[in-house]
């Protein structure tokens, strides 16, 4: 016997389910992307209206750049060590020994460098970022900005995007250098090449655009990371668990955007 | 004075279902009603902190939904805020807290000596003693101390509206009785219109002019003090009598600890 009135929706079933998530996850996209163009023009009008205090701007960079210097240090001369050796092991007797000294610092410069160096500074910059303006936001301190006519954006947001814009290529650059140096060290012990082979190989195929390329994607990730976590913290609601929640997401979301960014990069700038 | 033409907001349920409230030019003002019907919701519409999904909020004749952005910002300066747990900056010293309070355009002109004057007035109004607490960070400060520095914070620019947000939240007996001495104290020396949101329906009732209560997302009593006592409403009543119960209960436990 059917129980279900006349009138009632009919049953969700595995396709409508489907159908609602999709819509689900494009609303939610789409809300964000919203939400983040917003911020960025309110960013770009807070700047442009001189409302961005420069000792804010050199703060951040502060946290960012040197407090992050020592993990940058790790990440990058392993990025180096690791590529040399793995191409080490790769080479056959058919491909001449320099070709290690290109195949490292092509790897460093063009990937290894700035992605390695954008995730590190994920966790360590864009996670603090959320949970601290998500903090700001549950208790209130947001509210209180704005009762007093201060401008959150141009107090908290515009400083920190800034910051990453001008830092990230910086430590991208250290990262690359240090990668480089360790890859020629690590490429001597293992595969005997020597550092005037080594350097060789790395300009027989080098070309100066590969500068540009790395500085651009250290450019893009370091606008895209404080951006996002600030509109993701700017969004928080709830009490210490939308903290914790928003600032999870929002680590995924920038690992999300800065993998997908570089997937771009090539066909958009190496071809 | 403060007026509030049928306020409607719901967020994933409403909370506001169509709020006409006035609150007269110096005027101290309490709005009671139980968690959840949206006090502090109407409490930030005023300066736009919240914005209704319908109705019209006006400070002073200005309106605030009207005006465009200019009209949001003449009402911030206008108004003092008094956060529900004083939402202090906790990057920021005492006197940067303070000194927040001032209007930016002006704070930014001002030498950092008259600075300095005016923080330390705003926090002997408050009855804290500047010298101590000024280079104080706010985690540093006792829950009362923290209060006392967001009053301080939201009058230090001479407002001619004080709206304040369940100022004794999370304060023990003698510390809310302090705390709505100076509510009395500071409104009728600064001569502000006052709109005090509070659970502490004694309190309210001992110190303000006219009050109302909130209930299901409208008004349900506005009038004096003696008239809400008299009350023959039975959900006024029932409000009444469950606040005195929550105070006794509160002095009782006070007594125990």
């Amino acid at each position: 016997m059917n129980h279900q009135s006349p009138g009632a929706l009919p049953r969700h079933n595995a396709i409508t389910e489907w159908f609602a998530g999709v819509g689900r996850t494009t609303y939610i996209t789409l809300e964000h992307a919203g939400g983040l163009g917003i911020l960025f023009g309110q960013i770009v009008v807070a700047i442009v209206s001189l409302k961005v205090s420069i000792r804010s701007v050199l703060n951040q960079m502060y946290i960012m750049g040197i407090q992050s210097l020592p993990i940058v240090l790790v990440t990058g001369s392993l990025a180096g060590i690791v590529t040399s050796q793995q191409g080490g092991y790769q080479m056959t007797s058919a491909v001449p020994d320099y070709v290690l000294g290109s195949l490292v610092v092509e790897t460093v410069v063009l990937e290894m460098g700035p992605v390695l160096t954008a995730l590190v500074l994920v966790g360590r910059i864009g996670a603090r970022i959320t949970a601290e303006l998500g903090t700001m936001v549950v208790s209130e301190q947001i509210d209180a900005f704005k009762s007093l006519g201060r401008d959150p954006v141009a107090i908290l947001a515009a400083p920190r995007v800034i910051a990453g814009v001008l830092v990230l290529p910086l430590l991208v650059g250290i990262a690359d250098l240090i990668g480089i140096l360790a890859g020629v060290q690590a490429a001597n012990i293992t595969v005997g090449l020597g550092q005037e082979s080594f350097y060789f190989g790395a300009r027989l195929f080098w070309h100066s655009w590969d500068l540009t390329y790395s500085a651009t994607k250290a450019i893009v990730f370091g606008l895209s990371i404080p951006l996002i976590s600030v509109h993701m913290g700017l969004k928080t609601k709830g009490g210490a668990e939308g903290v914790g929640l928003t600032t999870t997401q929002a680590v995924m979301f920038m690992t999300l955007t800065i993998l997908i960014l570089d997937a771009m990069f090539p066909p958009l700038l190496l071809n | 004075m403060i007026e509030y033409r049928n306020i409607h907001k719901a967020f994933d349920l409403p909370v506001l279902t169509g709020v006409d409230m006035r609150v007269e030019t110096g005027e101290m003002f309490a709005l009671f009603g139980p968690s959840g019907t949206g006090k502090s919701v109407l409490l930030k519409t005023t300066i736009g902190l919240v914005l209704p999904d319908m109705g019209e909020v006006e400070v002073d004749g200005i309106s605030v939904y009207r005006g465009g952005r200019g009209a949001v910002e003449a009402v911030r300066q206008k108004v003092g805020y008094v956060f529900q747990h004083s939402a202090l900056f906790d990057s920021l010293h005492v006197f940067d807290n303070v000194a927040m309070g001032i209007p930016e355009d002006v704070l930014a002109r001002m030498p950092r000596n008259e600075t300095a004057v005016k923080v330390w007035e705003a926090l002997e109004l408050v009855n804290l003693e500047p010298r101590e607490i000024l280079s104080k960070i706010p985690s540093e400060l006792s829950g009362g101390m923290k209060k006392r520095v967001g009053i301080a914070r939201a009058i230090i620019g001479r407002p001619e509206v004080l709206l304040w947000d369940e100022p004794t939240t999370g304060l023990d007996p003698i510390n809310t009785a302090a705390v709505e001495r100076l509510i009395e104290q500071l409104s009728t020396e600064l001569q502000v219109t006052s709109l005090l949101v509070t659970h502490d329906v004694e309190g309210g009732l001992m110190i303000c002019d006219r009050v109302a209560m909130l209930d299901s997302g409208t008004i349900r009593f506005c009038g004096t003090p003696d008239e809400f006592r008299a009350c023959p409403d039975p959900v006024v009543q029932a409000f009444v009598d469950r606040a005195a119960a929550e105070a006794a209960l509160d002095m009782v436990s006070e007594s125990y600890d």
